[in-house]
């Protein structure tokens, strides 16, 4: 495995009632170019955290981050971010909030609406471009947000719980598109999520996290076809996974 | 992606809802003809006391005569500008001030005694001391409209910038905006529903400023016709300048109706 992105020791630790509460303890992680790394663990375990650090969003108490050997200080071009509520801006179109995540990187007009227009074509929102969020349903949302972060070619697309906030139906479905969607485009993806299946479904390689403060527990690697559509939730291989992590995640270490 | 899991476009036209037998409006103007009518009579055969409350021809006709020798339009603009121009420098002062308290909170922190301070004072109270410092000119009308308008301005700015979505301000830093490029981009639009919602209440008070400043004195003017009027008993001629200042505040609301429904049509 290349070193495409590294963790390094990363501890993290937050204000809390006249104490501090350690919600990140000597994380280090390795990530492939290419690859989709997915981590699984309760609510509180500091795996939105790590992804806010590996944005550039938070600054680590101790320890490192580099993509690509470049030391990650601050948010960057090279990463993009997928959010949980998707964050949209509500004044701006499908087109203009894709186009604002491009207005950064200085493109010509030209050179942003292709790739937008790219982006919106690849997430199955064409003809949607002028709707407003407020018009669209929480799963086309999360498309437009997906389709923001595509359009900024990231070398890594961080995701956070990118289908917490959609129902169960458009869920499943949306999964199968992303990953339809990374493998096209050749994104390496980090993604975050509390959901297991979500984690075995799109992940090369899982991580389960522990709570409070989090640690990486295990390292378990996919052997599931990388192209995979619905019919591998069925698989015994994928069950025993499932039930695997589940497992991991009630014990306490 | 599939386009199959994204709805479809078009669809079947909803049936258009039934229109009630008699429309709202025409029963609130036949209950505005009783009105006038019962007013008209009670006038003509000496129910109510002309002296004080005329009646409605008499003030239709004061009207017409104002409207047709250009008296009404010398003193509609003569409150008009010196309301706008304290009205559009107070909205974009204090949505600035505003805002960028909000955002820069060490900026906030400074100002904000002086702002709490300046806001509780009674506006209309300065006038005099306007009046000492500018004289009856312009400027004293615009600066009490000014100073009356700036802080519901400023509140709602303040209080806008405060609030903007820590989700947005995220997702505009993770796609590489600076924070100076962050307050136009993010913490303006975002605060667009409070800014106007300072505008409304700042646009309303502004024109009870500008008619209270003109009872002062002054040489012409909506509120200075009104008080004119008044003190020598011409009744018809009071009203008709009533329903005129009326009016033209009411033009004044619909035309920020109709912009905040422009502006804010995404929320």
């Amino acid at each position: 495995m290349n070193d495409f992105l590294t963790i390094d020791k990363i501890h993290k630790s937050f204000p809390a009632r006249e104490s501090y509460l350690k919600v990140l303890d000597g994380i280090t992680l390795r990530q492939g170019e290419g690859e989709v790394v997915a981590i699984v663990g309760a609510s509180g375990s500091g795996k939105t955290t790590l992804l806010r650090i590996v944005a550039g969003l938070e600054q680590p108490d101790t320890g490192a981050v580099a993509l690509r050997g470049k030391p990650v200080t601050g948010p960057g071009p090279e990463r993009a971010m997928v959010f949980q509520q998707f964050g949209l801006l509500p004044w701006l179109n499908v087109l203009d909030n894709i186009l604002f995540g491009l207005r950064p990187a200085g493109l010509t007009k030209d050179e942003a609406e292709e790739r937008t227009h790219d982006a919106i074509a690849r997430v199955g929102l064409t003809g949607f471009e002028k709707f407003m969020p407020k018009e669209l349903s929480g799963g086309m949302q999360q498309r437009v947000g997906i389709a923001r972060a595509l359009a900024v070619r990231p070398a890594l697309m961080l995701c956070d719980e990118p289908f917490a906030s959609v129902d169960t139906l458009t869920r499943q479905t949306m999964q199968t598109d992303l990953q339809k969607v990374v493998r096209e485009t050749a994104t390496s993806v980090l993604l975050v999520t509390h959901d297991i299946e979500e984690a075995i479904f799109l992940g090369d390689r899982v991580i389960v996290f522990s709570s409070r403060p989090g640690r990486v527990m295990e390292e378990i690697p996919i052997t599931l076809p990388k192209t995979r559509d619905h019919s591998v939730r069925t698989l015994s291989e994928f069950q025993e996974l499932r039930e695997h992590i589940w497992q991991r995640l009630q014990s306490k270490n | 992606m599939a386009a199959s899991a994204v709805q479809e476009l078009g669809g079947d036209q909803p049936p258009t809802p039934r229109k009630p037998l008699i429309q709202p409006g025409v029963i609130s103007f036949l209950i505005l003809v009783v009105i006038l009518g019962g007013w008209e009579l009670a006038g003509r055969f000496d129910l109510i006391n002309p002296f004080f409350f005329s009646w409605p021809s008499a003030i239709a006709k004061a009207a017409w005569v104002m409207l047709m020798n250009g008296q009404l339009f010398v003193d509609l603009w003569f409150t008009g500008y010196a309301y706008l121009i304290g009205v559009i420098a107070a909205c974009i002062f204090g949505s600035a001030l505003g805002l960028a308290m909000g955002w820069w909170k060490t900026f906030g922190q400074i100002v904000d005694p002086y702002v709490v301070f300046f806001s509780a004072m009674p506006r209309i109270a300065l006038y005099p001391v306007l009046l000492m410092l500018f004289g009856l000119g312009d400027m004293s009308r615009i600066m009490i409209v000014f100073i009356g308008v700036l802080f519901p301005v400023l509140f709602n700015a303040y209080v806008g910038a405060k609030q903007t979505p820590r989700l947005l301000i995220d997702v505009a830093r993770v796609f590489g905006y600076s924070n100076n490029k962050l307050f136009l981009s993010i913490v303006l639009p975002s605060s667009l529903p409070y800014l106007m919602a300072g505008f409304r209440t700042g646009i309303t008070l502004g024109m009870v400023l500008i008619v209270v400043a003109e009872f002062f004195g002054g040489s012409s003017g909506l509120g200075r016709e009104i008080a004119i009027t008044a003190t020598m008993y011409k009744t018809p001629e009071m009203y008709a300048w009533l329903i005129y200042t009326s009016l033209a505040a009411l033009i004044i609301v619909r035309a920020t109706d109709y912009l905040e429904r422009r502006a804010l049509a995404w929320t």
